[in-house]
């Protein structure tokens, strides 16, 4: 016979052996000490992240090197124009997310923006590649004058320069 | 003196749509001991390859993922419902794999919505080697509790078991009617 004082579950708590612990070395033979990651595999991990962190610039350079290909054949041929936005918006948004990591948020800052301007509905006058080129530059400078952090006045005066070249072609626009 | 933790059978799934990043991620996870490093670039390309893992392992080339970790600004699918998915799609391989959000995002509204999805840990960037180490330490060998409710799937929320010197305000205990604690 059912019983009918059964109250319906209304949360139910998984409670599994630990298996990544087994997969470590050490299950329940450790008991509760807590074991901890070897110093020099850190040292090995902080090691590569520092080789990492002085390509990035290398590796910044290249993908700004592209933007002023497709930047260039969108002035000269302005058939192009919507396929080589489509181009600079997918390198922007891979250079988008990485820039804090590596000490240059002003480069997330000015690929983020980038990015949003070429979107789908983005204006393919001459003026809109004017503002495409000033993010350009904008985002060379950063890397040649090596601008880290917010820059101080040399990442505020990129910033509002940017700003500035935006609000100017957009009224021509 | 503490044990050292080897990390060489772990294996990890690494969502990351950058290709500096998804490197960066993989060389500290390789520094680190873990050797099976599987990679998505982004929360689309992470299903389909949990899906073949769990339909074809073999063709995957993993028989599990350990340990999901994932950028959460990604697009077309980014790592928020990536999340979502893997703790509640009927296709899902692992509802309870550990799942670390990495995120340029820190506003504590946006920590709150991770964990509410049912993230196991969460990394703002910029990120250090030590902080994703601890993360990974974390998983290991402080894994928490899964709990389902009619409004929540994942790890337990409550990271500490805390008394309160006030009146007891938490409305269930494991010994609630209502609640059924499974073991395995």
């Amino acid at each position: 016979m059912a019983d009918d004082t059964k109250v319906p579950t209304k949360v139910r708590l998984y409670r599994f052996r630990n298996v990544l612990r087994d997969k470590v070395g050490f299950g329940a033979a450790l008991g509760g000490e807590q074991a901890k990651i070897d110093p020099k595999a850190l040292e090995q991990a902080n090691a590569a992240l520092e080789q990492m962190k002085e390509d990035y610039p290398d590796w910044v350079q290249k993908h700004i090197d592209e933007l002023r290909v497709h930047h260039a054949r969108s002035v000269d041929t302005p058939t192009e124009r919507v396929r080589r936005y489509a181009k600079m918006r997918e390198i922007a948004h891979d250079m988008k997310g990485q820039g804090g990591t590596f000490g240059y948020p002003l480069m997330t800052t000015f690929a983020t923006s980038l990015h949003d301007f070429v979107g789908p509905r983005a204006g393919t006058t001459d003026s809109h590649i004017e503002v495409i080129k000033s993010h350009i530059d904008a985002m060379a400078a950063v890397i040649k004058d090596r601008v880290k952090g917010n820059g101080d006045e040399v990442g505020q005066a990129l910033t509002k320069g940017l700003q500035a070249a935006i609000e100017r072609y957009s009224k021509i626009g | 003196m503490s044990q050292t933790l080897d990390l060489s059978r772990i294996s990890c799934l690494v969502v990351e749509d950058s290709t500096f990043v998804r490197s960066l991620l993989v060389a500290c996870l390789n520094a680190l001991g873990v050797r099976q490093v599987k990679i998505a670039e982004d929360g689309g390309d992470a299903i389909e390859f949990l899906k073949l893992q769990k339909s074809d392992p073999m063709k995957a080339g993993v028989l599990s993922i350990d340990i999901v970790i994932s950028n959460w600004q990604m697009s077309p699918v980014d790592g928020l419902i990536l999340l979502r998915w893997i703790r509640r799609h009927a296709d899902s391989p692992n509802r309870f794999v550990p799942f670390i959000m990495l995120s340029g995002h820190s506003a504590p509204n946006k920590v709150a919505e991770a964990r509410d999805a049912g993230v196991t840990e969460f990394v703002t960037k910029p990120f250090s080697v030590a902080m994703l180490a601890q993360k990974l330490q974390m998983v290991v060998e402080r894994p928490r509790q899964f709990v389902h409710t009619s409004t929540y799937f994942g790890p337990d929320r409550r990271r500490r078991s805390e008394t309160f010197s006030d009146n007891e305000r938490r409305l269930l205990t494991e010994k609630s009617p209502g609640v059924e604690v499974i073991n395995g």
